[in-house]
């Protein structure tokens, strides 16, 4: 083809025509659309949008990658983890220990008046963010509230009526003996709140509470919310002047926001990539378990896994430790049983299995199954040692580590065959029994008391209980346990309950959940609180350049 | 057109009654209950007779039809608690936002390479081209878009590398989602503008002396346009959609992202929304590509 011009004027002559094809024609009602969006943006975004490109190089400003998408910041309706743990605006009733013991929070003690009366003696100095004072009316006001809304919260406290008996002191009646009430009122969703949270109609507008941060705003459409320092918070200095939380669910992208300087602290990037972000210079990374397991339901109503031997010759198949190491790379630890040893009521006596594929072999071969054929899967009776294993991909470690315990227990002849699906295909295979292995991670210490996690995972059909394991032992040890109010017999009776779980593993305890918190250097005074449901934001956080 | 949004809302609705898992149980383990956790029986009454979850499927449908109809209301969400209409209005905006840039940078950038490789038909300048769009249309979004902030964030600091509302957060997402489109384009312009070059009335505006630069843009361009304009249209379409995954990775609140969540919540009003807006738009779309095709070539007419 001959060609006089130069191509460049041809392409320039092109551009400037499909510019005007494009204004014109198809997508004109898009863009003008766009330009409304945009000049709208700014309006609503102005603070954000000042403070963004340059993340928190503000003198005291916390720029927060926070790991879900925050949607919405109504604290007795769900979100009570981010508002209180999280955005540090909400404070709960009752506190706890790194031991998971608990402390004074918003009240200052507690104590079983009768089987079914406690009374809570409140702090004194304590102000909301609206100015007006924290007495017994607004505790009222908010538990009733929360019991009104959250079923779970409703269903754990087991509240018959709340009275105000002084300014500073609340009577709570439970419907019957509840001793976990205190730890209840540890979770986030029962945090105080002011009766202004809400407005005349009663529809929730902002969350007012008592914390060291105060709400400033929330933008719904990019999805940032916004707290400033409460000069007048009773427990003290507060650390920063401001902070910033955006939720950013990818975790790749969460690393590259840090390493970009756009956040500050952020959680849970790939556990691939801690040791690289980690050794990158002004930025570090520290690992910490948190309340939460990995484990393996065992299906106890098909036959193989009805013996105890094959489970045990199960656990002893798996290589925790290797898990920990390969799978999780150390963001998380092999574990022994449903409690971290850290816990005070935790039975400290018990080890996590160690691999030890002899061990599993001489069980299985008690237990009739051998591999008979040669094909490397044990059988007895013409039947193949064959399960399938279902897991979830909302979180990340879960479907690796299915991999590789599929991998494990094959090399001691336990055929496996892993599916990862959604939550509701998971849930309508288990109703239907149709399943043998589900491997699972589930928090360990919504309440900071042991009664909830036995109670519904090994109690004969407790809600959790999964397996379908029944051992009139230990419901009766459970039922005993859950009457007793002194804390050491209490936790004695529990710790049974542990050792005979640990010898029958109806569910296999895989590994301890882990957190990675990514922080750039200049960020000072982080205390990491394992009783979080992901992590604490805490009042000494400043920043330090 | 109304029928066509009917039948998308009535196929929806049942496939969202189809699919495994209880609708109650999972808003539940969505926003009150933990996402591993069991429901008890009375959470899941409760929540059943709150939404009267337990009536048949069409007497649910039709009830949703009524309200949408005589109020405009298309209902509440199950997990925000906040009218449907109120959610698609925060989230829209930057679905359009995102689509409609893209779909710009798209149609400059394909256009403008399939007119310039045509013109350079199997020379190097083309092969070069056409290599680079083999790689647009086979390059996953996610890949794409991990490594546009690599590039133009970690190493050139030219851009944030996340979130929504300033214009440089555009660039990023709007680069990684148009690059399919912008292939797609380039490769249809290119196919087409060759055959309309090999025309007769060509050659003759060639042998009239015409500069190529005339020939192009206005003999050529135009009959050239129809298929580029059907491809536009689709890749439009599943721009609206189906930027999920660019949503996610670069923490845009689009509509997407919305849909996927609302689905694995069950969250069954918010799932009807987002289908139905993104239908609308997408009958839309095809309605002014329609109108464009009379505009450039007056022999078609439609009944």
């Amino acid at each position: 083809m001959e060609n006089k011009n130069s191509p460049l004027i041809i392409l320039l002559i092109i551009l400037l025509t499909c510019a005007i094809l494009a204004t014109s024609g198809c997508s004109s009602p898009e863009e003008n659309e766009t330009d409304n969006a945009v000049s709208g943006m700014e309006v609503t975004s102005g603070l954000e949008g000042a403070s963004q490109p340059e993340g928190g190089s503000d003198d005291n400003i916390l720029v927060l990658g926070e790991m879900w998408n925050i949607e919405s910041i109504d604290p007795v309706n769900g979100d009570g983890t981010l508002i209180c743990e999280k955005a540090a605006i909400t404070e709960t009733l009752v506190g706890a220990n790194e031991d998971f013991s608990l402390k004074p929070g918003l009240a200052t003690s507690w104590e079983q008046l009768d089987e079914n009366t406690w009374e809570f003696k409140l702090r004194n100095n304590v102000t909301f963010h609206d100015g007006s004072k924290m007495t017994a009316k607004e505790v009222k006001f908010t538990l009733e509230k929360v019991i009104s809304e959250n079923s779970k919260v409703a269903s754990m406290l087991k509240v018959d009526s709340i009275e105000v008996v002084d300014n500073y002191t609340l009577k709570i009646k439970t419907k019957e003996i509840n001793p976990i009430l205190p730890g209840v009122l540890h979770y986030p969703d029962t945090a105080i709140i002011s009766p202004s949270s809400y407005n005349e109609k009663g529809e929730f507008v902002k969350p007012v509470g008592t914390g060291p941060y105060k709400f400033e705003s929330f933008d719904e459409q990019t999805r940032v919310l916004t707290v400033v320092k409460n000069e007048n918070w009773w427990g003290g200095e507060v650390g920063l002047d401001k902070m910033i939380l955006k939720g950013i669910s990818d975790p790749n992208t969460r690393a590259m926001a840090i390493e970009n300087g756009d956040v500050d602290f952020t959680v849970d990037v790939p556990y691939s990539e801690t040791d690289r972000i980690d050794a990158i210079d002004g930025i570090s990374v520290e690992k910490y378990k948190t309340p939460r397991v990995y484990k393996l339901d065992l299906n106890l109503k098909h036959e193989p896994l009805e013996d105890a031997r094959v489970r045990q010759a199960m656990s002893y198949a798996i290589n925790r430790s290797d898990i920990a190491e390969n799978v999780l790379y150390n963001v998380g630890e092999a574990a022994a049983g449903p409690f971290l040893p850290t816990m005070v009521w935790a039975n400290k006596s018990l080890k996590p299995y160690s691999q030890n594929l002899e061990k599993a072999d001489e069980l299985l071969a008690a237990a009739g199954w051998v591999d008979t054929d040669g094909d490397g899967i044990r059988d007895k009776d013409g039947k193949p040692l064959k399960f399938n294993l279902l897991t979830y991909s909302a979180r990340p470690g879960l479907p690796p580590m299915a991999e590789a315990m599929a991998a494990q227990l094959r090399e001691a002849g336990i055929g496996i065959e892993t599916e990862v699906m959604e939550m509701g295909s998971i849930d309508d295979r288990r109703e239907k029994g149709d399943w043998d292995l589900y491997l699972a991670a589930y928090n360990i210490a919504m309440v900071p008391d042991p009664e909830y996690i036995l109670t519904n995972w090994y109690m004969t059909n407790g809600t959790d209980n999964t397996p379908g394991y029944s051992n009139p032992k230990v419901d009766a040890l459970i039922t005993e346990a859950r009457k007793i109010t002194d804390l050491k017999e209490r936790y004695k009776k529990f710790n049974e309950v542990e050792a005979i779980v640990y010898d029958e593993q109806p569910m296999i305890i895989v590994a301890y959940y882990g957190c990675a918190i990514v922080k750039k250097d200049y960020v000072k005074g982080y205390v990491f609180d394992p009783t979080a449901h992901d992590y604490r934001i805490n009042a000494d956080m400043h920043i330090e350049k | 057109m109304i029928l066509t949004l009917f039948a998308v809302c009535a196929l929806t609705f049942f496939l969202m009654n189809v699919i495994p898992g209880g609708t109650a149980e999972l808003v539940l383990k969505h926003t009150l209950v933990g996402l591993e956790d069991s429901v008890s029986k009375e959470q899941v009454n409760q929540i059943s007779s709150r939404y009267n979850l337990d009536d048949p499927l069409y007497i649910q449908f039709f009830r949703w039809i009524k309200e949408a109809i005589v109020t405009g209301d298309i209902g509440t969400s199950y997990v925000f608690k906040k009218p449907v209409l109120y959610l698609l209005a925060l989230r829209l905006p930057a679905t359009i936002q995102l689509a409609g840039v893209s779909m710009v940078i798209a149609i400059l950038a394909g256009v403008s390479m399939g007119i310039y490789s045509a013109l350079k038909e199997n020379r190097i300048s083309d092969h070069i081209l056409r290599i680079v769009t083999l790689f647009g249309v086979s390059m996953p979004g996610f890949w794409v878009a991990l490594l546009l902030i690599l590039i133009f964030s970690l190493k050139l600091k030219l851009a944030p590398v996340a979130g929504y509302g300033s214009l440089e957060n555009l660039f990023l997402p709007a680069a990684a989602l148009s690059l399919h489109s912008v292939a797609a384009v380039m490769r249809v312009t290119r196919i087409s503008m060759l055959e309309t070059l090999g025309q007769e009335y060509i050659r003759f505006a060639k042998a009239k002396g015409l500069p190529l630069w005339k020939i192009v843009s206005r003999h050529a361009l135009k009959n050239a346009m129809l298929p580029v304009i059907t491809v536009i249209g689709f890749q439009m379409g599943s721009l609206l959609g189906g930027a999920v995954v660019i949503e996610k990775i670069f923490a845009w609140p689009g509509i997407g992202s919305l849909l996927v969540d609302s689905i694995s919540a069950r969250d069954l009003p918010v799932v009807q929304g987002c289908v139905l807006a993104i239908v609308t738009m997408f009958l839309f779309v095809h309605f002014l590509v329609d109108m464009l095709y009379t505009h450039l070539d007056p022999r078609i007419r439609y009944g």
